[in-house]
């Protein structure tokens, strides 16, 4: 009996019958939440996904003669028509999640102070970021399908040099290999499924701590689970930036 | 349940987050910078060897201290990051093979 007390006192759990609010409070032998180690889990899963498809891309690219220069792919900015700024948009937007990221940190550790106003507050910074992304990603892929990009047809070709151009201006002799463009919306795509997801679930927790309904549980637990799922898709891009963008 | 944070906690854990920020920042800065002024002059392998450990280091900074791993126990930290192994093997296994696809594809 002294032994479960001591193990009580240690792990700062309490084995009398709890309050089930349905996330599981009670710690495992790790020190961690049962719900946080099955989001862990969730994500390392996730992760798996993530790297098969990015495998893929690169064994695909690595089986062909030619690939496009995403120097020269996307170099676009929006309201600056033709103009040529390779990697700038993309900063932008990595920029944008890295921020959208910090924020959901900041709502967690206000979250561990019991101050409702702050979560909130640093919960709408990580919804507009997100909601920001999103709108980034979808002015890029509009951009991208106006050139002619298709997930079964790749406009970006060589030129006798190897210099990636447009087929539609008869610079190019033959259109690109055609896997990029099923690879780049498949992947991005599916990137950018997780973004929205995790908006739509950083909503309703901005509306659950609006409620009022962690400040009554007692803790904001709730929010680090929410805010783990929102920084993987952080760190996915971190790849997806360096596969499409940087390589 | 969650614990609670003292004032000084709180203010060093804040602190701790803006500078993983900042480090992320810069390190996302120097990686295009790099792009767009040595990419063009020096070797496909060189730079992307740079991107990869760039982005290995952003990788680290977002997974220890955004996603707090860091402050976890060292069995849980392994418990995600054994199985991560496979990887390695599965990247070496599909570069080698595709790779080998482009040498039977085009011959020179």
């Amino acid at each position: 009996m002294a032994e479960i007390l001591e193990i009580q006192e240690e792990h700062h759990t309490n084995l009398l019958p709890t309050p089930d609010n349905g996330e599981g409070g009670e710690k495992t032998a790790m020190n961690i939440s049962y719900g946080k180690t099955m989001m862990w889990y969730f994500l390392l899963s996730d992760a798996f996904t993530f790297s098969a498809f990015l495998i893929a891309y690169a064994s695909i690219r690595l089986a062909q003669a030619w690939w496009p220069n995403p120097n020269l792919v996307f170099k676009s900015f929006p309201g600056l028509g033709h103009t040529n700024a390779p990697l700038a948009f993309v900063s932008v937007m990595t920029f944008i999640l890295i921020l959208s990221s910090v924020a959901v940190v900041r709502a967690v550790q206000e979250g561990h102070r019991m101050n409702q106003k702050g979560v909130m507050l640093w919960m709408i910074g990580g919804i507009v970021g997100g909601a920001m992304f999103l709108g980034c990603q979808a002015w890029e892929w509009n951009h991208l399908i106006a050139e002619g990009l298709r997930p079964f047809y790749n406009p970006f070709g060589p030129d006798a040099n190897g210099v990636t151009h447009l087929v539609e201006e008869h610079m190019a002799v033959s259109p690109g290999p055609i896997a990029f463009g099923a690879l780049f919306f498949g992947i991005t795509g599916f990137h950018g499924f997780h973004v929205f997801t995790g908006v739509c679930i950083n909503i309703w927790a901005f509306f659950a701590t609006a409620n009022g309904t962690f400040q009554r549980r007692g803790h904001y637990e709730m929010i680090e689970k929410v805010g783990l799922y929102w920084h993987f898709v952080d760190l996915v891009w971190v790849f997806v930036f360096l596969a499409f963008y940087l390589m | 349940m969650s614990s609670h944070l003292s004032e000084e906690q709180y203010q060093s854990s804040v602190k701790a987050v803006w500078r993983a920020t900042a480090i992320l920042s810069i390190v996302t800065v120097v990686e295009v910078a790099v792009a767009l002024i040595l990419g063009p002059h020096l070797p496909k392998l060189v730079m992307n060897t740079f991107y990869v450990l760039a982005s290995l280091a952003k990788a680290f900074f977002i997974v220890g201290e955004f996603m707090h791993l860091k402050y976890e126990k060292r069995a849980f930290m392994l418990s995600l990051g054994v199985p991560l192994v496979f990887l390695v093997w599965a990247i070496i296994a599909f570069a080698t093979e595709g790779h080998y696809w482009n040498i039977l594809n085009h011959p020179k």
